[in-house]
């Protein structure tokens, strides 16, 4: 484990369980994410990071099945506490999916429909729109045509949309499920860039199957095997020597 | 030489075609019948005044009339309901027994004869609830007679909305009924509407219960609310081809009557058709 962060830590887990009805997915996960950087987790399909990421802003209560034992504190505050509210939670984490979703609608619609329905007025819309297409990296390409179907673009285009959506909102954090899985290269390094310029100001946890690129964007990484948090350390010592030999096979491409 | 698979193929074809062949081939010469028969009996007199001489000339104005309350009336009452529960089933109702029965109960109400809701329609509504025979109590059983169409309908195009788009509304710390309303609904509109289609017609052309909740043989004059009983087409219909004063002689009104339920149905799902296209323009693919 890395020692304190220099800004701190965001999300601090503790013992965290997990079961799809009989299927015990995760097992005592314990991790503290540091403030403002990127945290990676990878590990190889079905290691149990994606479902990891979703008891962070509480998607998995979605699945009647699912039952979770254990901490999960963001800026301090119990997120599974009887008192959360699951709706306020998913203001403050974001997340963008692994599939580009934006909705059937305009450019603009997709960017206002977070903060139109958490009572921004109307008047303020176009400013919030440009910053969050700006943070996007999106501004540029579509400062022309807000009015189009966001179902023109392309996939690149779609997910940088998508990031956008989420910073609108105005979250602390926001989480990436395999953001870039169905994107070519050239999408790929450009949401990495986002990515890099967003940690100045959120906290980002991205889930990759891309080691590269948990490497290239990553400020910590964490290695999920078979719902176990194997290793958890700066994204550096990961991949130069993991302590853990798993890891080291993992890293080295032995399986996965 | 052929391969056993291509002249397979080629006999699944022909076979396709045929049974299409036959539907369209029936369907048309059901049109031409009643065009070729009808058509001479309609004129603007016929569309707009009061039958006469009892029923043997004059109009079918009220009938006409009344079929429009119907529909207008029956949809009313079932589209609001029917797309609740559709949402209700679909959205919020855990998979249980109560939902398996409630799901099975839907589909029997589905296979019920009309006749049957015509019977509990008497019972219920003009008896029980002494509203009476009237537009009210013809609506309200029609209304239940498609409600399953239009639940399934609903149901199914609320199924196709895709979860990334739930996913998506979700995770921005939108409520579930938010998300419900303004991405789910706009999407599945106009599916539901196609659910409405279907059931425009069988509103039009159903006998058994307006004949038992509030259809008349003969009103000389307009409805004055919906608490007032009322003739429709297609009992109108059977009325003058059964049991009319001259069958033979009304033969042309009678196919004119029969013309004008088909114009109507036509009409009303062209408006459907219009409604449901603006709600797909509205949701940008």
């Amino acid at each position: 484990m890395p020692e304190a962060y220099e800004n701190g830590t965001e999300i601090e887990v503790k013992d965290l369980n997990l079961w799809y009805g009989d299927n015990h997915a995760l097992h005592d996960i314990s991790i503290d994410i540091p403030k403002n950087s990127v945290t990676a987790f990878i590990g190889p399909s079905g290691c149990g990071k994606s479902t990891f990421l979703r008891c962070l802003n509480r998607m998995n209560d979605l699945i009647p099945s699912c039952r979770i034992e254990g901490r999960v504190n963001i800026n301090g505050e119990d997120i599974y506490s009887k008192e959360t509210d699951v709706v306020d939670l998913r203001k403050r984490v974001g997340m963008v999916f692994q599939k580009p979703n934006p909705f059937p609608m305009s450019i603009f619609d997709n960017i206002s429909y977070g903060p139109r329905i958490h009572g921004m007025s109307k008047k303020e819309m176009p400013a919030i729109v440009e910053n969050a297409l700006k943070s996007g990296a999106l501004w540029k390409e579509v400062s022309d045509r807000l009015n189009v179907s966001a179902l023109d673009l392309s996939g690149g285009q779609q997910q940088r949309l998508c990031i956008a959506r989420t910073l609108a909102v105005k979250p602390e954090v926001i989480l990436f499920d395999e953001p870039c899985s169905a994107l070519d290269p050239i999408s790929t390094s450009k949401i990495e860039d986002v990515i890099l310029e967003l940690k100045k100001k959120y906290t980002i946890v991205i889930v990759t199957h891309n080691m590269q690129q948990a490497a290239r964007i990553s400020d910590h990484t964490a290695f999920f095997l078979m719902g176990d948090l194997v290793e958890f350390d700066k994204t550096a010592q990961i991949f130069e020597s993991p302590q853990e030999k798993a890891t080291e096979d993992y890293i080295t491409g032995r399986f996965g | 030489m052929f391969s056993n698979a291509k002249i397979n193929e080629k006999i699944a074809f022909a076979l396709l075609k045929i049974a299409t062949g036959m539907v369209v081939a029936f369907v048309l010469v059901i049109l031409y019948y009643i065009v070729s028969n009808g058509y001479s009996a309609i004129n603007l007199e016929f569309i707009t005044s009061m039958p006469r001489n009892r029923m043997t000339e004059g109009g079918i104005f009220p009938a006409i009339m009344g079929t429009m309350y119907l529909i207008v009336g029956s949809m009313a009452i079932a589209m609001p309901l029917g797309i609740l529960s559709a949402i209700y089933l679909t959205e919020y109702a855990k998979p249980g027994k109560t939902t398996w029965a409630i799901e099975m109960a839907i589909s029997n109400l589905a296979g019920t004869p009309s006749v049957v809701f015509g019977l509990f329609g008497l019972a219920m509504f003009v008896k029980y609830l002494n509203i009476g025979a009237s537009i009210l109590s013809a609506s309200l059983t029609l209304a239940l007679l498609i409600l399953p169409v239009i639940i399934r309908a609903s149901q199914e195009a609320l199924l196709t909305v895709p979860k990334d788009y739930r996913d998506a509304s979700l995770a921005l710390g939108v409520t579930k009924w938010e998300t419900i309303r303004r991405v789910v609904l706009p999407s599945a509109i106009p599916g539901m509407i196609t659910g409405a289609i279907l059931s425009i017609g069988r509103v039009a052309g159903e006998t058994a219960p307006i004949l038992l909740t509030g259809a008349a043989y003969f009103l000389p004059r307009l409805p004055d609310s919906v608490y007032s009983q009322f003739m429709a087409l297609p009992y109108h219909l059977y009325v003058l081809a059964t049991s009319g004063t001259n069958i033979a002689q009304t033969r042309p009104l009678q196919y004119g009557t029969a013309l004008i339920l088909l114009l109507i149905v036509l009409c009303v799902n062209l408006v459907a058709v219009t409604i449901r296209s603006h709600y797909k323009n509205k949701i940008k693919r």
